[in-house]
């Protein structure tokens, strides 16, 4: 399966930035990260230690409605679990992330937003690496979809989210730790035990998964795990930022 | 903040005296537009525009909706732009600045009230249904004129766009899938477009397509709204320090030929782009023919 | 070191990566941060109880001689003032004793005493208005919640302005560039010009130096703040054409990330379109 394609830094004006394409979706998010800022006219909201973060979701083709209101909420958690708001420069300051749907279908009025919301937090991540706010770690997520004959489907489209029986978001840490775990429909435990292990599997790879040797070949469905995508965008961007220092060894 | 900040004195005087020898931070003439690029997405109606440093999107979109009660014939159309932190820091999220407003409302006079777009095409049924076309602009990167930028982008993206087929059989109105029916082109009337000037040196001095630094730096802009006919169909001087008459008769030339110059550039873009539809089509067919 | 290690938020530094352990101290520069690790995890080996991770992704960077080490993060990021950095400060408003100054958009305003300037006094102190430059150095962030940066245009211990420069920038022209951009012209600018390839990749301001020679020269201060002050007052006629020539050559570099070949025939082709002879 083709992974994701994503680029650091497009943009000029914000602090950090991120485009990401999904593939099974097709969907294009644009992200933007602006920290450490003020933030004016909401001085009661600041906490006095450490950073605010806020999150702004712009859908493509619409107005924003109670959705991306909720959206943000989550994308808000996930990160805020992340960022380090207590480091020099950033108490009592804003850390304002921005995605817009530039591209591909947007999430319909009432639709479900899972299937996009690995896409929005990958892009908003690589936006805060791109900003250089520093995090504790950093993370990947991915969408599953089960059916009604209680397949599991990577990603789903549009179509095939609609039809499944029940949506589920997983994002895990670097380390291995669940990180946000959404869902919705109607499954039972043994279910989600299994979403959770593939989940896995295409965020860390097989390897993460222990000793038991009998999924090593999801390893090949899945092809690299999402980690190793977000790793490499990165190291490609750094090599090329400091091309000057690198040639110079 | 909602305000950029403010520039030093140094970068005001500098401008300043740099115009008056005729020379621009990026090395342009007076009457030079920066590089312009118009690219266009997968889907139809949604276009790429970078101007210089100044960079943004427009996505063309199209539903079926009820028509005002008091123009059953016509369809709708809006733009909407949202200015958010991602254009530029100084921007807030979820908040209208004036900045939002004023070329929002420009836009509208522009491209909506000279009647670019063709409503009464985009009913379906009197009084019943009709489309209701969104051009969303999402700036993506601000550095001076915004509005010359997003008329770019919306006239671009109304003539790149395809809706679905409609029709009404037995007063039941059905819309065919994009890949049901050929898509139909909008019927655009006219390409309106604007250009901006800013003045500096009491009037003696006046650029088109200003960088954010020389915007902030400036003592007034004029915005003219010209289609390629040469007809004038907005012109507006909201603030700032008196310019003389004669500017406007004097620049509306400049304009005209400005926009002769994007449109033609649109042009480009968009039989580049067809041509390059028609290519994948033709591959796609050819591809079904091989697997039966 | 063989090749550049990269790391993202979260890995820890190997400990081979680290400077060769002497006496002194190791220096933590930005974007590391130092973590106690849970003695239970392995007791068979014997690792050691602190492991140093990173917080921003980038390059990791030792220096040996300082026995410091640090990560060099994205050059786009906002400039997040560092104690002894040069900065390029713009007066906002002043008050009894102090200039309060902005040196990055959108964050709250810096101090800067009124009589932090080399010779100052309360008889003689400078009349900045709102709007002016100055070229300062950060003297203190300091700590906690609602901490004032301070800045001052002398050395504290000497009352001179070290280096010389500090002060009101007067004239010239001011250019946005990156934060990256500008750590590199501040090491390319500082010192001595006989390597080859240029420091840190940059040939551009030997170049320019060699080329305006004739028109006169130029002046040039950096901030690490991103902004850039170039004055070419000695030019005489060509003086504004030359500086906007340097802008345009710096910001260029900065935007494609040009090697040091291409921005000697940058130099060249803006020189040539600005119209200034050589």
């Amino acid at each position: 399966m083709v992974g994701p394609a994503a680029t650091l830094t497009p943009l000029a004006r914000a602090d950090g930035s991120a485009s990401y394409q999904c593939p099974s979706t097709g969907s294009n998010i644009l992200g933007s990260v602006n920290a450490p800022v003020e933030l004016p006219g909401r001085r009661d909201a600041l906490k006095p230690e450490e950073a605010t973060v806020e999150v702004f979701v712009k859908p493509g083709t619409a107005p924003a409605g109670v959705g991306e209101r909720y959206v943000e909420g989550i994308i808000k958690g996930v990160l805020g679990r992340l960022i380090l708001g207590r480091e020099r420069g950033y108490p009592r300051r804003g850390v304002v992330v921005t995605l817009a749907t530039v591209g591909g279908d947007s999430v319909g009025r009432g639709d479900s937003y899972l299937t996009l919301l690995p896409a929005l937090l990958h892009t908003a991540l690589l936006a805060l690496l791109s900003a250089s706010v520093p995090l504790s770690m950093t993370f990947s997520a991915t969408v599953l979809a089960v059916s009604d004959s209680g397949e599991i489907i990577r990603e789903p489209s549009t179509e095939q989210a609609a039809a499944a029986k029940s949506l589920h978001v997983l994002a895990f840490s670097s380390k291995g730790h669940l990180l946000l775990n959404e869902s919705q429909g109607a499954f039972d435990f043994e279910t989600w035990e299994k979403v959770h292990q593939r989940a896995l599997a295409i965020c860390h790879g097989t390897s993460a998964i222990g000793s038991d040797g009998d999924v090593a070949m999801v390893e090949d469905v899945d092809g690299q795990p999402l980690e190793g995508t977000i790793r490499e965008t990165i190291e490609d961007q750094v090599h090329r930022d400091y091309a000057w220092k690198i040639d110079a060894v | 903040m909602n305000k950029e900040a403010p520039l030093s004195i140094t970068e005001r005087d500098f401008i300043l005296n740099a115009l008056r020898e005729d020379v621009r931070l990026d090395g342009r003439e007076a009457d030079q537009l920066r590089p312009l690029k118009v690219s266009f997405g997968e889907e139809y109606g949604h276009v790429k525009v970078q101007l210089g440093r100044t960079s943004l999107i427009v996505r063309i979109s199209a539903e079926v909706t009820k028509p005002h009660d008091d123009r059953p014939f016509d369809g709708l159309f809006t733009i909407a732009m949202e200015l958010t932190a991602m254009g530029s820091p100084a921007w807030d999220n979820g908040r209208q600045g004036d900045l939002e407003t004023y070329v929002t409302n420009v836009l509208d006079r522009v491209v909506r009230h000279s009647n670019a777009l063709d409503t009464e095409s985009l009913c379906i049924l009197k009084g019943v249904s009709c489309w209701s076309i969104r051009a969303d602009v999402h700036v993506t990167d601000y550095d001076g004129n915004l509005i010359d930028a997003a008329c770019i982008g919306i006239m671009a993206g109304l003539q790149h766009f395809r809706r679905q087929d409609a029709v009404v059989k037995d007063g039941q109105v059905i819309v065919y899938g994009l890949d049901e029916r050929v898509p139909v082109a909008l019927n655009i009337t006219h390409k309106p477009l604007s250009v901006t000037f800013h003045t500096f040196d009491e009037g003696k001095r006046v650029i088109i397509d200003a960088t954010r630094k020389e915007e902030q730096a400036s003592e007034a802009d004029v915005v003219i709204g010209i289609n390629n006919a040469g007809d004038v169909c907005f012109v507006s001087k909201f603030s700032g320090s008196p310019v003389d008459a004669m500017v406007f008769v004097d620049k509306t030339s400049v304009a005209l030929e400005k926009v002769k110059e994007i449109n033609a550039i649109i042009d480009k873009a968009l039989q580049a782009d067809l041509s390059k539809r028609a290519k994948n089509g033709m591959a796609e067919q050819s591809r079904a023919e091989n697997d039966r | 070191m063989s090749s550049p290690l990269v790391l993202l938020p979260g890995d820890e530094v190997p400990s081979e990566y680290l400077p060769a352990t002497n006496s002194a101290p190791l220096r933590l520069g930005p974007g590391l941060r130092l973590l106690t690790q849970p003695p239970s995890s392995s007791p068979s080996s014997s690792s050691p109880s602190h492991v140093l991770t990173a917080t921003q992704a980038g390059i990791l960077s030792t220096d040996n001689k300082r026995n410091a080490v640090s990560i060099f993060s994205s050059p786009n990021r906002r400039y997040i003032p560092t104690p002894n950095d040069l900065v390029i400060a713009q007066v906002h408003h002043s008050s009894q004793d102090y200039f309060h100054c902005m040196i990055t958009p959108q964050t709250p305003h810096v101090v800067l005493g009124q009589l932090a300037f080399e010779g100052a006094t309360k008889k003689t102190r400078p009349m900045l208005k709102q709007g002016d430059l100055v070229y300062a150095r950060v003297l203190s962030v300091g700590l906690g919640a609602g901490a004032e940066i301070e800045l001052t245009c002398v050395n504290p211990a000497t009352g001179k302005a070290e280096p010389g420069g500090l002060g009101h920038l007067t004239g010239g022209m001011v250019f946005d560039i990156s934060t990256g951009m500008a750590a590199r012209l501040m090491r390319a600018s500082s010192s001595s010009s006989d390597q080859q390839d240029g420091v840190a990749g940059l040939v551009v301001l030997d170049e320019l130096g060699k080329k305006l020679e004739k028109a006169g020269g130029f002046e040039i201060a950096v901030g690490r703040n991103g902004k850039v002050w170039v004055d070419c007052s000695n030019g005489g006629d060509a003086a504004v054409k030359a500086t906007v020539a340097i802008g345009r050559c710096l910001t260029t570099i900065d935007e494609h990330d040009l090697g040091p070949a291409d921005q000697k025939k940058l130099v060249s082709r803006i020189l040539r379109e600005m119209k200034i002879d050589v």
